[in-house]
């Protein structure tokens, strides 16, 4: 049996002929050596499939295929394998691996931009772009990669070649080694996807929000393809794309937010996809269910933190040690909320530990049964070949594993894994235990031979009543050898261990060469008794799972309640001015009531004596709470790109900005280049998914850009247009006139009912053309606003804010007349040579001509003061404290078209408002409680509660985490560190890129 | 034409300081019923301020003591107005940068890892115009400091009136800067800047350079020598204990090791700079006399898990510990902020702060870690008349208005181009409108 094995040691090459697997259209030398011996195993636990198995079963095979499995005897042309005691499963398959691929290497860039693919031929334009790819072409046996899997359980394995954005077609093959003609279960068994674009050296996309308008534009660009005359373009990518549509659709994930963005891009496009996660689901799993995918799951659950050093220790964050804990969880969480998923060894630093880490999957609450559906039929069945592997039904290949304990036993492992018929062994037989004491007689002479030690490495003693003689032993099979010196004199001794392990026999050769025989009987065993299994009754203790799953995260989600205000002062940013000692009533989320001396039943009292009560701020132009950049630079317009689409939630600065005031932020793209990306305006509902932070009937905004930055002034200056203010202009008539001639090609077809080609830019173009979305421009100084505002005029669109504008002073006027807002700094300025004429005095002049004026933040840090930011416009310039207050609250409301909604207290507004501890101008001013939506997200008055509360979950974890160390967990060191950053779109930072 | 050449004319262009130095004082003065702040710590309500050729001649309560108006030339009335010592920004570029982002206006850091020698005062731009502006806010004094390298070079006190700048030279050389090395460096550079570390690899290797160009210099100061060094010859004064050293250091390890290292080096006169999470290891700093310049107030915590208030509580929680400490703003667009330190105090305040240590972490605490407190600092006989008057409290944003300020006694012209700038079009839009 072990025949194949034998040969495939000695010579790869001549395993090609002699493989029972030989293929048809392959010459033979030599006579045909085909076989087709009928394998019997039995007296086996067999499990047919996941949920059906039969005790005392016989398992029959033949030709790499299973025939039949049930409880008749073998017929008596069977090779006979006896299997009691033996538990058969199917074999393992992984949905997600790159077994046999080449490895990704990022090519180098010949030029400090590029534009377009460099791979030659008629493919797409993106080199992240390739579809064309086929993973079984690339496909190359590897054994040594093949044995990894095979070791701890896997048969057959999904393999694509991870990368780029859109990767081509995977297959699914067996892990036997043999030529690969043999090996394909299934040559195209998927298309693959993912956001990251891998080796691709082009600048675009340069941000996870370009890698979702990219693949967007190619479902698009697919489309039209196919109903496109091929003489005006061929694109052998976009034919490949649309041919393997049909296909099972992989979609590789790093992050779970990221299922959710990719979900919606199947929803817009009548997809559905199969993802790979990152083993974090846990904490989005509501909402994963609810996309009603299927999983392949990683079990990379990281290791334990070293955190004996508590100052080391300060290093490690609680979404870390959260993370530590609940990530074993992850499948049971997914069980539990019943998506379906498999389970892939992919995302493990060494594939070996995979079984320890299913056995904690399983202690972890996740069924065995569920497991076992994870690694075989549902893999199989997510690839569309369960009807060839993943179950043991007749007909199917014979991949089955065999073991001696149940899956989920602590003592789980392979011993044999069978691969289409072939074997591998993978734990040969213990080696024969001979441990113990025994009567040994030589010559009649007696003495007292002990063996102990391991049983594998066991060590001898003769001795004859006191006296020990200094003794050796080794054992090569049944084979035995001894020597033991007496009166310095050494006795050789060779032998066998006879059948039955109890006598031992053979010939001795004394210090003078004479031969004698000698016998050890055993008189007792020394073999340790097989501990009961108890691990396999330890069941993990649960933890719990924040919302965010991170320090200040919420346990449970603070809900809507009614609050009555009391006897406070309430700056209404409305005509009827600040209202002293009055009183703010807030129902269902909104503000229902502002009076003297209002009573409500049922509402929580808060004393607001002494106290300010505002809107909350509203930060016109933020970065926070952005995933995968800011920026995406690498074409002079990314109209198509938007920030609403990489909302996080987990940005720690949501939290420090609610306990500033802020209660609403417009999160924009960044300003490399002239038409920016759309923007997100969200409410800082801290603890929310990022669909729900998203402010639900907002009109749609856009980023643009003028000056040094969209030049490219610094060091960081390339190739790409625009290069001077005069390039600058020329890109916004481009694209203006670009996107009428697109609305008018677009017009014709519909009336002819025509094909034309949807071009997602061009399409936002024409939203901002017909009024139904809105610019943001961050500019600087006067000549290139007014450029702006005439190319506007010229054009018949409308710039709805200057963003940044620190020359707005200079041309008041001709903004007012164009009816554009500002939204500036309070005093910025020196940061570079287009600042260098702006002044402190800038909003307050703006606002005295009368432009609707903001202060903005554009900065983490200072968001969180935004009303100190606003309090320097009453210092320069002279601004009354209320139009001061409203340049944080109502003038961005204004700004943003959400002043019917928020931006001042007024009745039937949310309920966005915070209660200050002083004149919210004033330095010395504390925002106590800010409320979003009649919900209160940060209460100052809790805040040692909150941070007592961190602790004593981080010192609970640390403490479990040092118990896992000392209980021999693989710990590792905490040397990193993760920092927070306050970015700012001018930062030049801002232009590095990985 | 060559960018920078371009630049750099601009730059001449652009920068000159409309504003011109007050002369000596030649008539004394006498400020009469305001609210002084003494810088240490004292708060005295209507008081009488009066001073000649540049120092302190007069402070008391108008309440408690009779005085002699015809003592001063210049009365000046001042009630319910605030009177503060001129507030001092260390640790500030101050001077050494004009446009952050224009390369040719940056004159703060030179090549190379030892540079003790460099000396920040001839590279101080006394008429440049963010000096200017922030003038305007109360900062009269700042410490001009050159930045990165392990030694990063000698700093000078200047005051922020002045033809040039030895004209500005309030303290020449006062010190040298040690960056300690970082226990961490960045391993995965985001699209703006660092976001995760490791620990560092070199950091024993930096500190061991460290060390024996510590032990070369000891040994050549030891000596006055023939052929000179100019590294070693630099590190004299902080050798021998007459400057401070100025070690710059955040994470509790750093700061340990970094204030051992100088005391190893025997060191005298150590100061800790920037500071993050020295509210964790206060007994080194109180056992040794070590002060502290804390890092700006308005930065957000290193770490997500942070207190969200702790870079506000910093000076509370250093306060709390008698730990002498003031504050400076090192940062993005630090020389532009300057004229926001005052505010930094007041949120200092806002975080428990109390008031009057508020304004020394920003006057006198300054000046005693600088070594100018003999004659700057606080509002006191016998001190330069280096101080202000602002029409509301000067530690909060929507008050800071400066009537008067006198730096050495002179009534120093406020009005910053920036003023004028917003003058010249506010008559602009009146024109339009006649």
């Amino acid at each position: 049996m072990n025949r194949f094995l034998f040969i495939s040691a000695f010579c790869c090459f001549t395993l090609l002929f002699t493989s029972v697997k030989s293929q048809e259209t392959f010459p033979f030398n030599g006579p045909k050596n085909e076989k087709h011996i009928l394998y019997a195993f039995v007296n086996a636990t067999i499990f047919v499939d996941y949920q059906t198995k039969i005790d005392g079963a016989t398992l029959l095979v033949q030709n790499g295929k299973v025939v039949s499995v049930s409880k008749n005897a073998a017929p008596k042309n069977a090779l006979i394998i006896e299997s009691k005691g033996k538990i058969i499963y199917p074999s393992f398959i992984d949905a997600f691996t790159n077994y046999g691929m080449p490895e990704v290497k990022k090519g180098k860039r010949e030029d400090r931009n590029q534009f377009i693919s460099t791979k030659k031929g008629a493919y797409n334009w993106n080199q992240a772009i390739k579809p064309e790819i086929n993973s079984a072409e690339l496909f190359i046996a590897d054994n040594a990669s093949a044995e990894t899997f095979r070791k701890v359980g896997f048969g057959a394995v999904h393999t694509q070649a991870s990368d780029g954005i859109c990767r081509g077609t995977g297959a699914v093959v067996l892990l036997s080694n043999e030529k690969e003609n043999t090996l394909f279960v299934s040559s195209k068994s998927s298309a693959n996807y993912s956001f990251d674009k891998g080796s691709s050296t082009q600048d675009y996309p340069s941000s996870l929000m370009g890698s979702i308008a990219l693949l967007k534009q190619t479902y698009l660009d697919a489309e039209w393809y196919a109903k496109n005359d091929k003489t005006k373009e061929t694109n052998i990518s976009l034919e490949a794309f649309n041919e393997t549509q049909n296909l099972p659709q992989v979609f590789e994930v790093k992050d779970k937010y990221n299922v959710l963005r990719a979900a919606k891009i199947a929803k817009e496009f009548g997809k559905s996809f199969v993802f790979k996660t990152a083993g974090d689901e846990y904490m989005a799993i509501k909402e994963i269910a609810e996309t009603k995918s299927s999983l392949i799951v990683p079990l990379n659950f990281p290791e334990a933190f070293d955190v004996s050093d508590p100052l080391d220790a300060h290093n490690i964050s609680l979404e870390d040690l959260k993370h530590w804990e609940n990530a074993p969880f992850n499948p049971y969480y997914l069980h539990l909320n019943k998506i379906p998923f498999s389970i892939t060894s992919a995302d493990l630093k060494e594939k070996k530990t995979f079984l320890t880490k299913l056995k904690k999957a399983i202690d972890c609450g996740l069924p065995v049964s569920e497991a076992l559906k994870a690694l075989t039929y549902f893999p199989a069945k997510q690839l569309g070949v369960d009807n060839v592997v993943g179950s043991l039904k007749p007909g199917m290949l014979a991949n089955f594993i065999i073991c001696n304990n149940e899956l989920g036993s602590a003592k789980f492992n392979v011993q044999e894994n069978w691969i289409k018929g072939e074997q591998f062994v993978i734990e040969k037989p213990e080696a024969i235990d001979i441990r113990g004491k025994y009567d040994f007689v030589i010559d009649n002479n007696k003495l007292v031979l002990t063996i102990d030690g391991e049983s594998s490495k066991p060590k001898a003693t003769f001795s004859k009543d006191t006296i020990k003689y200094k003794s050796t032993i080794s054992i090569e099979r049944r084979l035995i050898n001894f020597t033991y010196v007496v009166d310095s004199k050494t006795i050789r001794l060779s032998g066998e261990v006879l059948p039955g392990d109890s006598l031992l026999k053979g010939t001795a050769i004394n210090e003078s060469g004479a031969q004698n025989y000698w016998n050890a009987k055993l008189i007792e065993s020394k073999k340790t008794e097989a501990k009961p299994d108890s691990n396999s009754t330890k069941k993990e203790e649960l933890g719990t799972v924040w919302f965010p799953n991170m320090a200040y995260g919420f346990d449970t989600l603070p809900t809507k309640n009614n609050y009555l205000i009391k006897n406070t002062s309430v700056w209404t940013n409305e005509k009827e001015g600040v209202l002293s000692n009055y009183d703010v009533l807030i129902q269902n989320g909104k503000i229902t009531k502002i009076d003297k001396n209002i009573s409500a039943l049922g509402a929580e009292i808060i004393d607001g004596k002494e106290k300010h009560l505002t809107a909350g701020i509203i930060d016109e132009h933020s970065h926070i709470a952005i995933s995968g950049g800011v920026n995406e630079w690498a074409q002079a317009s990314s109209a198509e790109v938007s920030i609403s689409d990489v909302v996080n939630p987990e940005d720690i600065n949501i939290y420090r900005q609610l306990a500033g005031g802020v209660t609403a932020a417009q999160l924009l793209h960044g300003s490399a280049n002239p038409v920016g990306g759309q923007s997100a305006i969200i409410k800082l509902r801290w603890g929310q998914t990022p669909e729900k932070m998203k402010i639900e009937g907002a009109d749609g905004f856009i980023k643009f850009a003028l000056g040094e930055n969209v030049k490219q002034s610094g060091s960081w200056g390339g190739a790409r247009f625009p290069q001077s203010r005069m390039g600058v202009e020329q890109s916004f008539y481009d694209v203006f006139i670009r996107a009428k001639e697109y609305e008018s090609k677009k017009n014709n077809a519909l009336k002819n009912k025509t094909t034309f080609r949807k071009d997602l830019e061009l399409e936002t173009i024409s939203e901002i053309l017909n009024k139904k979305r809105f610019i943001t421009c961050h500019s600087y100084v006067q000549s290139e606003i007014n450029m702006l505002m005439h190319v506007a005029d010229s054009m018949k669109f409308r710039v709805n804010t200057f963003t940044h504008i620190l020359e707005g002073y200079k041309v008041a006027d001709k903004m007012k007349n164009h009816g554009v807002g500002a939204s500036t700094f309070s005093d910025w300025w020196a940061y570079k040579f287009e600042v260098m004429d702006a002044i402190p005095y800038n909003a307050a002049l703006l606002t005295q001509q009368g432009v609707v004026t903001a202060i903005n933040s554009d900065d983490a840090e200072m968001a969180r003061r935004l009303n100190q930011e606003a309090a320097k416009t009453v210092k320069y310039g002279g601004l009354t404290e209320e139009e001061a207050l409203k340049t944080v609250t109502l003038n961005p409301a204004k700004l943003l078209h959400l002043d019917t909604k928020i931006g001042s207290i007024k009745v039937g507004k949310d309920a966005d408002i915070v209660l200050w501890t002083n004149n919210p101008l004033s330095v010395y001013a504390k925002a106590e409680k800010t409320f979003v939506d009649g919900v209160c997200l940060y209460d100052r008055t809790k805040e040692e509660t909150i941070k007592q509360k961190n602790n004593i979950e981080r010192q609970r974890i640390i403490q479990k985490m040092i118990a896992a160390k000392s209980g021999g967990e693989k710990t590792q060191k905490p040397n990193s560190k993760k920092q927070q950053h306050h970015y700012h779109c001018d930062s030049i930072e801002e232009y590095y890129y990985e | 034409m060559n960018k920078f050449l371009f630049y750099f004319i601009l730059f001449c262009a652009a920068s000159l300081s409309a504003q011109k130095p007050a002369p000596k004082q030649s008539k004394s003065i006498l400020l009469k019923g305001g609210i002084l702040h003494v810088g240490n710590g004292v708060k005295i309500d209507n008081c009488a301020v009066g001073f000649k050729n540049g120092i302190i001649t007069h402070v008391s309560s108008i309440a408690e003591n009779k005085i002699n108006e015809k003592d001063f030339d210049t009365i000046i009335n001042i009630a319910n107005q605030h009177v503060y010592p001129g507030f001092i920004a260390p640790n500030n570029i101050l001077g050494l940068q004009e446009i952050e982002a224009v390369r040719a206006t940056n004159d703060f850091a030179e090549t190379g890892e030892m540079n003790p020698n460099v000396r920040s005062i001839i590279a101080y731009n006394a008429e440049s115009k963010i000096v200017e502006t922030v003038k305007t806010n109360g900062v009269l004094l700042a410490q001009t400091t050159p930045r990165y390298g392990a030694i990063a070079g000698t700093s000078s006190v200047v005051q922020l009136d002045a033809w040039n700048w030895q004209d500005a030279v309030v303290l020449e050389d006062d010190g040298v800067h040690l960056n300690w090395p970082s226990f961490y460096t960045p391993t995965k550079w985001g699209m703006k800047g660092p976001e995760e570390f490791e620990k560092n690899k070199n950091y024993e290797k930096s500190i061991d350079e460290l060390a024996l160009f510590f032990k070369e210099a000891t040994a050549y100061c030891a000596n006055e020598n023939s052929e000179k060094n100019l590294r070693f010859e630099a590190m004299r004064s902080v050798i021998n204990g007459s400057k401070n050293l100025y070690i710059r250091a955040n994470e509790v390890k750093e700061i340990t090791e970094g204030i051992r290292f100088a005391q190893e080096q025997k060191i005298k006169k150590i100061v800790l700079v920037g500071g993050k999470y020295s509210y964790l290891c206060t007994s080194i700093l109180k056992e040794n006399n070590i002060p502290v310049m804390i890092g700006r107030v308005h930065d957000l915590p290193e770490r997500a898990d942070d207190d969200i208030d702790l870079p506000f509580k910093l000076p509370y929680l250093l306060a709390k510990e008698n730990i002498l400490f003031c504050l400076q703003n090192e940062g993005d667009m630090e020389a532009m902020n300057a004229r926001n330190l005052p505010f930094l105090a007041g949120t200092a305040v806002a975080f428990g702060l109390p008031y009057e240590q508020g304004v020394s972490a920003i006057s006198l605490n300054a000046a005693k870690i600088l070594g100018i407190d003999k004659k700057h600092g606080s509002v006191e006989i016998g001190k330069s008349a280096t101080l202000f008057v602002s029409n509301g409290d000067a530690l909060d944003m929507k008050s800071n208005q400066l009537t008067f300020a006198f730096i050495d006694g002179r009534k120093i012209d406020l009005k910053n181009f920036q003023q004028k700038l917003y003058e010249k079009y506010q008559d602009k839009y009146k024109q339009q409108n006649n």
